[in-house]
């Protein structure tokens, strides 16, 4: 068995020379073009500027705005989400009829691609063809049309409202996954001890779904803080740049201005954050407490 | 035994099996010279295949593959951006908007190809457009088609109120408002264009700045924006949607967004590009017989004003190509003057080459190209030229700070001014 084992390694060469090559050297490379000036390449024509680019990204008015439409998309959003998603996941647990194709329904914004979720909700919040200005005021309720995408900050709004539609299903599929390992028997003898609904969630459920919320938050987070093709495609990041987020502002930034150096930089802002963060989550996860 | 390892083995055929493709590529270029032409599919739409098929016979030697690209402007632009930055190749031949050749030459992507066309075959062209692939003596791109920005209007509508097709601002104000009212219907919006932050936003604070008797660069080479006609333009955008002339929503509109609602006849005026006049004119169209169009209006005493912003496209070569010459001679022949007959006629796109607007088949069979052409007497660019790699940064810069003014973040004194700060700092 030790033997066999032997060439195990030697067959995992390729595979991870691949990784090297796809993975590793683009991570590499943005690190030092993020240092450089007037440089697409670490090849040719390389040349060291020092922290000239993390000055400029740090006194330029908009990506201070990109950074902080990161934060507040991702600080709204996500929360809410985990709320929405719990809610769902304690539904979906249930044992009912047509528990499948409700589960499939549920998953369904989840399946479709982000780019063309936004493109859907983009005709839907279109302010002169849109459905819903036309139910709203077939129904009486506005006199004019609602200026969704095109005012600030009801296009900020709309764009949570279609991340939240989107990824609560997701949160949903985690935190379902978690609850099916807790086991019944827990909640036998809670009901042997009398517990109430609510009682039953707080000190049983709760406890035991808290990996489970704490691995979705993570990635939800992550996500979140990369946000590109939502407001790419429901927006372009307007009105102004009110819903410009880091990832859009690094694109701009390479392929609008082809700064290669200004964006791998913006890039590299936007991944210190997420690392903190994300090793701030799995702390917490190790320590087994919240 | 063999699915245990099938993973593995996948993976290293997998290597292999590139290996052997990216040794392969350069062999198999030989032979008949093949060349990749990229253009959208909207941008030349029926008249490419026909016209490419008509220049591979007639340059004889190549064959042509069409490329369909992303008629949107930006996202073309990042297809092309990863590619000259790998230094690919294909495509061989590029369609490139009007703004592009500036930048596009200075980072070395684009091949000069003026000695492939000579002087007197390149005065055949536009001065004025072709001047936008002009830097320092070399000419880098070929004017293939022109997008430039008109008046449309609803002929029915002014009539039934006897207005004549307002050649100023401020008749074209008074207009809207009348016929708005007049009208009664809450669907009717009196002016719509594109308004939403994209370059043609730039253009159309251009025009209408332009009208007031403003030059981006004055005289002298310096920053005109802040100004009084910067101010006055920048001011009369702002109260057309403050009075309702123009609807809140126009500050999400793009070209098409704005022809979808004049095309439905909720809209009195539309100032877009002329493609969109095809559309606009097609059977099934309800405006067919009402839309006709005139060139930008321009401020009450600036009359002689150039104020039909130029855009479009022009075809370049790719400084890597493996064949510059045969794509120079393919370019030949596609921006030719019977191609550019054809193309007119077939697609209704607008000739880059003055001598077709008096063809005779133009003036029959496609009167509104030959009627375009009018327009184009105004005709002025971008100042993409002399700002070569700034150019997409600071079009960024006047979108937002116009933007800013129009969503009432900032007065037009305080946008201009802040516009002018950016810019002058990122100036070469």
């Amino acid at each position: 068995m030790k033997y066999a084992n032997r060439a195990g390694p030697a067959f995992l060469v390729p595979a991870l020379l691949i990784i090297a090559f796809v993975l590793l050297f683009p991570i590499f490379q943005t690190i030092v073009l993020s240092f450089g000036r007037d440089s697409t390449s670490i090849f040719t024509g390389y040349e060291y500027a020092g922290l000239a680019n993390y000055q400029r990204l740090l006194n330029t008015p908009r990506f201070i705005t990109s950074l902080n439409n990161t934060i507040l998309f991702t600080a709204v959003t996500v929360p809410i989400e985990l709320l929405v998603g719990i809610g769902l996941a304690l539904v979906l647990d249930r044992n009912f009829r047509g528990k499948g194709l409700v589960r499939m329904a549920v998953l369904f914004p989840w399946a479709l691609p982000t780019a063309l979720n936004a493109l859907m909700w983009r005709w839907m919040f279109n302010t002169e063809f849109g459905l819903f200005n036309s139910m709203l005021s077939d129904m009486g309720l506005i006199a004019e049309r609602i200026n969704w995408l095109g005012a600030i900050p009801s296009a900020m709004h709309v764009m949570m409202f279609v991340s939240i539609w989107k990824t609560s299903s997701f949160m949903a599929l985690l935190l379902l996954a978690g609850l099916q390992t807790i086991p019944d028997d827990l909640y036998e003898a809670g009901s042997v001890d009398g517990t109430t609904r609510f009682s039953e969630f707080r000190f049983i459920t709760l406890p035991l779904l808290k990996p489970a919320i704490l691995v979705s938050v993570l990635l939800r987070t992550m996500d979140a803080m990369r946000a590109f093709e939502l407001p790419f495609n429901l927006t372009d990041g307007g009105p102004l740049t009110s819903t410009e987020t880091l990832s859009l502002y690094a694109y701009r930034a390479i392929f609008q201005y082809v700064n290669f150096n200004l964006g791998s930089s913006a890039i590299l802002i936007q991944f210190i954050i997420i690392m903190t963060i994300s090793v701030l989550y799995i702390l917490m996860i190790r320590r087994g407490d919240l | 035994m063999f699915a245990k390892c099938s993973r593995s083995k996948g993976l290293f055929s997998a290597v292999v099996l590139i290996m052997i493709a990216l040794l392969a590529l350069p062999i198999a270029a030989q032979g008949n010279v093949e060349l990749t032409l990229s253009i959208g599919a909207r941008g030349f739409g029926d008249a490419a295949p026909i016209l490419i098929e008509a220049c591979e016979n007639e340059v004889g030697g190549i064959s042509v593959e069409w490329e369909r690209i992303s008629d949107v402007p930006n996202e073309s632009r990042s297809i092309y951006v990863t590619n000259f930055t790998a230094r690919n190749s294909k495509p061989d031949i590029i369609a490139v908007d009007v703004i592009w050749p500036g930048d596009f030459a200075a980072r070395g992507w684009v091949a000069p190809i003026e000695d492939y066309f000579g002087d007197d075959a390149l005065a055949e062209y536009l001065p004025g457009f072709l001047a936008a692939a002009q830097v320092g003596g070399s000419t880098y791109a070929i004017p293939l088609y022109i997008d430039g920005i008109h008046l449309f209007y609803r002929a029915d509508l002014l009539e039934k109120y006897g207005f004549e097709a307002p050649s100023t601002w401020e008749a074209l104000i008074a207009q809207a408002e009348a016929i708005v009212e007049g009208e009664g219907n809450p669907d009717l919006a009196g002016f719509i264009s594109m308004w939403a932050k994209i370059e043609g936003l730039f253009m159309n604070w251009l025009a209408f700045f332009q009208g007031a008797g403003g030059s981006f660069f004055d005289a002298d080479g310096n920053l005109g924006i802040n100004s009084e006609a910067g101010v006055k333009s920048l001011s009369t955008m702002v109260g057309m949607l403050g009075s309702g002339v123009a609807p809140e929503s126009i500050l999400t509109f793009r070209p098409n967004d704005a022809r979808l609602l004049f095309q439905q006849e909720r809209a009195v005026f539309l100032m877009v590009q002329d493609f969109v006049l095809a559309t606009l004119t097609a059977e099934d169209s309800p405006v067919k017989d009402a839309v006709q169009f005139t060139r930008v209006p321009y401020f009450e005493g600036n009359d002689m004003t150039n104020t039909t912003v130029i855009g479009g496209f022009l075809l370049a070569v790719n400084k890597h190509s493996e064949n510059v010459g045969a794509a120079a001679d393919f370019i030949k022949c596609f921006t030719s003057y019977e191609s550019q007959v054809q193309a007119s006629l077939i697609q209704g796109k607008v000739p880059t080459r003055p001598a077709v607007y008096d063809d005779e088949r133009i003036i029959a069979d496609a009167p509104g190209v030959a009627a375009l052409g009018a327009n184009f007497v105004y005709a002025f660019a971008r100042p993409s030229a002399q700002t070569g790699t700034a150019y997409p940064e600071i079009s960024e810069i006047m979108q937002t700070e116009i933007s800013a003014a129009l969503l009432g973040e900032k007065t037009p004194e305080q946008a201009l001014a802040d516009a002018e700060a950016q810019i002058l700092a990122i100036m070469p």
